[in-house]
């Protein structure tokens, strides 16, 4: 983990530093002087040689200061971390249920369809996971507000999204208070602080039901666009785990001693192979970030993908390197949970 | 893949007897492909939308790299107000008035073109390194998987828009930043194929008779180990063409505005209206589009699988 860590710094260090006139007329705002570029050359550490600047910057990465966005006509530009306080609860949010999502479709189906293989359930199942997996996740958004639209013929009215009187997720802000940066009263109930940033747990937190079903039908269409189009690759790795177990020798002995099918499949054959499912978990996550980075894009959800989007349209150099680094620390972090899952569902790591 | 033992072919050169048995193992792979009727309509529709992006510019007219715009139809500015399809526009026009069949015609040889080179090169690229940490270890197995460690944390879309926006929307660096990212997986591919190989008896006789490792890895170990990378290349190809399109559609593609490229098509019709709204008024603008990124992604994808169940006889049924 350490040495991935160090790599990824390394190369948003290269990134950063690729194109120093960006980030120093970023770092100017809008005062273009030879003195400005000069104040900022001195804070950054710019005129050292290679390896002088790299140091500064890991020190500069592992302490916190991570630099400010850039400022524009309505936004004077704010620390880094405070935005990234605000970015990332509703994409956290967004990512877990999508993965819940993705989890409760694809245990069932793929231990359906190595049990049944070769029938119709088997055929279909892998039909269904590739095309999901063939279908571009921008296009499936799209399709999802075509159909769920103000007007649509399709889904009844209550599952419609309106296009007025959304809640507004902004409303929070993190505020300085004391030398500690909190978030300020929510304004919804006048007087309430967001404990956790997640809208549908706040919302319930406060007994706001009506807020708390408007979050949930928020909530709901992009986390179905992202799970759905992630569900495919799980799919495919556990049935092909699932088919070599269940070619094992333990399990036709456990058949043949008249242990009944469903406790064979449950007990023998399903807990041997998610310990090979999990570890592919890692990658799949990368890829539901890419989808939540797209979707957040199509549905206007307020978290890191918008961020990033929004940054990389105006070239905030800062801000793109800070979420590239931030979606990394995540799927390092969800590896690391991934071992330790794998271990728990695996007596014999434990032992090694 | 056994090696035929043909006699009829004992008198001629070393060479061409490689090749001829090449070619018998490819006549068995491909039998045993038109098996699947799934691989079989993924083959077929792959080789219509390569034809397609080879010979469809001859039909088409305007700039292969660009879209047609129309701003006036039987006296009418269309502009602003997309056309449905009809028989001068098959598919319609999209905002900005552009033809959608002719940006579709042409988006097939920028999407499929871009795409050739940067899974080839990729590809290429982790079978050397691949091959070279499999087989020497070490150190240098060390240093090459941990560096692919480092590559596969990072969200590969994440990665190529910070690319885009940092070193400038042009052609070579979406291609640079591409194979950044999809080298690793070629890598671990090979690395994992090689390592089991450079055990067996044959490596270690061809040791033993003193071959240096270069003609070793590429003599021996490269053609034995190639198969499962030819089934990562069938399915990675539609995944780069997604990625390119997901690039595109949000606006960090490699050119302007009216690039002919499957993504920026439907980018066009999103980014260039007002919202959810106009969407619903004019459905073609999205739909055609993304169904045509849909079907070649998915035939690829059916090509791909029935070329593992083939080439991988464990799963040969």
């Amino acid at each position: 983990m350490i040495p991935v860590l160090l790599g990824v710094v390394a190369i948003t260090f290269a990134l950063s530093h690729v194109n120093i006139n960006l980030l120093i007329s970023e770092y100017e705002g809008r005062i273009h002087t030879a003195q400005a570029r000069q104040a900022v050359i001195n804070a950054l550490h710019l005129n050292g040689n290679f390896l002088e600047q790299y140091l500064y910057y890991v020190v500069a990465v592992f302490t916190g200061n991570w630099g400010y966005t850039a400022p524009s006509d309505i936004d004077p530009g704010s620390p880094v971390v405070l935005e990234f306080m605000r970015r990332f609860p509703p994409t956290a949010e967004l990512a877990i249920v999508a993965t819940l999502i993705m989890v409760a479709l694809s245990l069932p189906l793929g231990i359906l369809s190595a049990v049944k293989k070769d029938r119709l359930v088997d055929q279909a199942t892998r039909l269904l996971a590739m095309f999901f997996y063939s279908i571009p996740v921008f296009w499936f958004g799209l399709l999802v507000i075509l159909i769920i639209g103000p007007g649509s013929k399709i889904v009844p009215p209550w599952l419609q999204d309106s296009g007025t009187g959304q809640l507004n997720f902004q409303k929070y802000a993190i505020v300085l208070k004391n030398g500690v940066y909190t978030l300020a009263p929510w304004a919804v109930q006048g007087g309430l602080s967001r404990p956790t940033g997640f809208l549908v747990i706040d919302t319930a937190l406060y007994g706001d039901w009506p807020a708390f079903l408007d979050a949930l039908k928020h909530l709901m269409y992009p986390s179905i666009v992202v799970g759905v189009t992630s569900f495919g690759v799980f799919v495919r790795y556990l049935r092909s785990s699932m088919l070599e177990t269940l070619g094992q020798d333990f399990i036709r002995t456990a058949k043949s001693k008249g242990v009944p099918e469903k406790y064979v499949i449950k007990k023998h054959a399903r807990r041997n192979s998610l310990g090979p499912t999990t570890t592919i978990m890692g990658l799949t996550i990368a890829g539901l970030l890419a989808g939540v980075v797209v979707t957040e894009n199509i549905f206007g959800w307020p978290g890191m993908g918008t961020w990033l989007y929004d940054a990389a349209v105006s070239d905030d150099l800062v801000s793109i390197i800070a979420t590239t680094f931030v979606f990394t620390i995540i799927i390092v972090i969800a590896n690391l949970i991934v071992d330790i899952l794998y271990a728990y569902l695996d007596p014999r790591v434990r032992l090694e | 893949m056994s090696v035929s033992q043909n006699k009829n072919s004992a008198g001629k050169s070393e060479f061409m007897r490689s090749l001829m048995s090449r070619f018998e193992s490819f006549k068995r792979t491909f039998y045993f492909l038109t098996r699947s009727p799934l691989a079989v309509t993924g083959l077929i529709i792959t080789i219509f939308y390569i034809l397609l992006a080879i010979f469809g510019d001859f039909f088409v007219r305007g700039n292969p790299w660009t879209m047609v715009q129309v701003l006036e139809y039987n006296g009418q500015y269309i502009y602003n107000t997309p056309l449905p399809p009809s028989s001068t526009f098959p598919f319609g026009t999209t905002y900005g008035g552009y033809d959608i069949f002719n940006g579709i015609i042409k988006g097939a040889r920028v999407d499929e073109g871009v795409a050739a080179i940067i899974v080839i090169t990729g590809a290429l690229t982790g079978v050397i390194l691949g091959s070279i940490a499999g087989y020497f270890g070490g150190i240098i197995d060390d240093i090459v998987m941990r560096v692919t460690d480092v590559f596969l944390s990072i969200p590969g879309l994440v990665l190529l828009i910070a690319f885009m926006a940092i070193l400038g929307r042009k052609l070579e660096i979406l291609v640079f930043g591409f194979i950044v990212i999809w080298w690793p997986g070629y890598t671990r591919i090979i690395r994992g194929q090689v390592l089991s190989l450079r055990e067996l008896k044959y490596v270690e006789a061809s040791k033993a008779a003193g071959a240096s490792a270069f003609r070793i890895i590429t003599k021996h170990l490269i053609p034995n180990a190639i198969y499962p990378v030819f089934v990562q290349v069938s399915l990675d190809f539609g995944n780069v063409i997604l990625s390119l399109a997901t690039l595109d559609y949000l606006g960090f593609g490699f050119a302007g505005q009216n690039l002919a490229e499957w993504g920026n098509i439907i980018g066009l019709a999103t980014h260039g209206a007002s919202g959810v709204l106009s969407i619903e008024n004019y459905p073609w603008t999205v739909t055609i589009p993304g169904l045509v990124i849909l079907i070649f992604v998915l035939s690829l994808n059916f090509l791909g699988d029935g070329l593992r169940d083939v080439l991988d006889p464990k799963m040969r049924r």
